[in-house]
């Protein structure tokens, strides 16, 4: 393990793209998404996780790629890989239960990881209507555990997402819309659920009994109350474990040198 | 076969009728028919209905200039160029545009359904979401699920009947009219091989009534057949085919071209409004063929975009359209 960084050294990208490429086990099959994941998930194939088997939503099955893709679909994913086909076996890979990992993103999530990509204000006269879902519902549901890569902010950190996109812990079953635990709606198909946020403050975990979202580690510089206070709900501070580990010095070479050096999705720290 | 299947780009927009449904190939700003998207927005086309795997840059030029009455799918933006569906937000803002939203998986298993002739399919994706919420139906809303093109339900809740796994769901086929394609080769008779990954496009291509398929080269028949195992869709699932080099730019295409990111960043930037939007047709669409749109690109800019065929994409193409 090669040295920690000092602070001057990486910036919070850096930081973020460490602590999700620590999520990844060896030998896993994890779902890539566009963005900073794909470069965490590259950064841990290049370092702790050799053996990792890389899928992207389009269609491209345990890829190697030796240039980083700007995202799921481009010409950049295939070489190397296993099989390039199509998402009618992404997605049924995925259902069949493959996958062990998958990397998210979110505009707002609530206490008990349910996240919303669709829309700001009330669904039928919305003030913002964004991207919608893409696969995130997907991989969430199929998966063994899925991190949410997020910027913190308030307006994001809510006690209930107005509008559910991806299943967390505490979910709606329809029609009535009751709120029931995850493991009773998805019955033998459930394998499992989010098992970390990662914002710009802190990580994140939740609570296996009653789901509800705790805080693990805070970012250099973050305490624990002013994390609470980043919240809209009353995050519970009582399991810190201390800070997010920094970036060493070899994953920093590894991000700028080899994965991202045209700073698509992860800046350089201005030196100066 | 001595059916003649070519036809121009115009006769190609010209098939799809105002009201029309539907689909295309391609993800999310890969292997877009844009020659032809630009040319239905020439022609004026209206009350569209499009269902589709994903969206991209071609859903977000469709709604701007008008042309989408319904758009049923799952997500919209530029990806790394535009972080989101701009045109489609405003619409859908003004209530002129219905959005009909399923999962990722559930719109390309609603197509494999349709693909294999089934009324629906079932999954347990998406479980405990909104996007099973029976509130947010907005085509049951507008009164227009008929059971004809439009299923009677958007969801039915259901438990697996053989091996007790639990709450599934299941989901109508998408039924479209008409599918476009953007692909690498076809040949004479209407063989497809693409390049890459193939995303979607078999099973849109089998769902459709009418296919037609726009490629970079038509090629002879013969030479697809020598390499039967390599091709991606039968001749007689495609009714027409046209070649249309370049067809596909601004989005890439595979072993070609690199995705035009500059341009994107530009469309993306300047039609957050519909005046904005409007000049930007104006500047680019009305007016143009898809020659002189080529040649307003100009050939210092496609170079830049063709791809390495050693390593199917461009390694000239400063990634991030910087």
């Amino acid at each position: 393990m090669s040295e920690f960084a000092k602070p001057e050294e990486y910036g919070l990208a850096d930081l973020l793209c460490s602590a999700a490429s620590r999520e990844v086990g060896d030998n896993e099959i994890v779902f890539a998404g566009t963005g900073l994941p794909m470069v965490a998930i590259m950064l841990a194939q290049n370092t702790h996780a050799p053996n990792l088997k890389l899928i992207f939503e389009a269609g491209t099955l345990d890829g190697r790629p030796p240039e980083l893709p700007t995202s799921v679909g481009d010409a950049r994913c295939e070489m190397g890989a296993s099989r390039a086909s199509g998402l009618y076996d992404a997605f049924s890979i995925a259902q069949r239960g493959y996958v062990d990992l998958g990397f998210l993103g979110g505009a707002e999530v609530d206490q008990y990881g349910n996240v919303n990509t669709t829309c700001i204000g009330d669904y039928l006269n919305p003030e913002l209507r964004l991207t919608g879902s893409g696969g995130n519902p997907d991989i969430n549901s199929f998966a063994r555990r899925t991190v949410f890569i997020m910027v913190h902010e308030k307006r994001r950190f809510v006690e209930n997402v107005s509008y559910i996109t991806s299943p967390g812990w505490r979910v709606k079953k329809w029609p009535g819309g009751d709120i029931v635990p995850r493991q009773q709606l998805y019955g033998s198909a459930y394998r499992g659920g989010p098992s970390a946020v990662i914002s710009t403050a802190g990580v994140f975990r939740f609570d296996e009994e009653s789901g509800l979202m705790y805080l693990d580690t805070c970012h250099p510089g973050k305490t624990p109350s002013e994390i609470r206070d980043l919240c809209q709900f009353d995050l519970d501070i009582s399991r810190v474990k201390g800070e997010t580990a920094v970036p060493t010095r070899e994953e920093l070479r590894i991000i700028h040198e080899v994965l991202d050096p045209d700073e698509i999705f992860i800046p350089k720290v201005k030196k100066g | 076969m001595s059916t003649d299947k070519r036809i121009t780009l115009q006769q190609a927009a010209e098939i799809i009728k105002d009201g029309s449904s539907l689909t295309f190939s391609g993800f999310t700003i890969w292997r877009r028919p844009m020659a032809i998207v630009f040319e239905l927005i020439r022609q004026h086309r209206k009350h569209l209905h499009l269902i589709e795997v994903n969206g991209g840059s071609h859903t977000e030029f469709l709604a701007g200039a008008g042309c989408l009455d319904i758009w049923e799918s799952c997500w919209v933006g530029h990806e790394l160029y535009g972080k989101y569906g701009a045109n489609i937000s405003r619409k859908v803002a003004d209530k002129q545009i219905i959005v009909e939203d399923y999962s990722h998986a559930e719109m390309m298993f609603r197509f494999a359904a349709a693909a294999s002739g089934a009324p629906y399919a079932v999954t347990q994706t998406s479980l405990g979401t909104d996007i099973h919420n029976p509130e947010y139906d907005m085509l049951g809303r507008a009164g227009l699920r008929d059971g004809k093109r439009i299923a009677k339900h958007k969801y039915q809740f259901t438990e697996d009947p053989f091996f007790g796994a639990g709450s599934q769901v299941l989901i109508p086929a998408a039924k479209v009219d008409i599918a476009v394609l953007c692909v690498q080769q076809v040949g004479e008779e209407g063989t497809v091989r693409v390049n890459g990954q193939y995303y979607s496009d078999p099973e849109v291509a089998r769902a459709a009534d009418i296919t037609i398929v726009m490629a970079e080269e038509i090629v002879p028949e013969e030479y697809l057949r020598r390499n039967a195992d390599q091709n991606t869709i039968v001749s007689f699932e495609v009714n027409h085919i046209l070649e249309c080099p370049f067809g596909a730019h601004p989005t890439g295409m595979f072993g070609r071209y690199d995705v035009d990111g500059a341009f994107l960043k530009d469309f993306y930037g300047r039609t957050r409004t519909q005046e904005g939007f409007d000049e930007f047709a104006n500047e680019w669409i009305h007016g143009q063929n898809h020659l002189n749109y080529l040649e307003k690109l100009g050939f210092q800019r496609m170079l830049k975009l063709k791809a390495n065929s050693a390593m199917n994409y461009s390694p000239r193409e400063k990634k991030g359209g910087k």
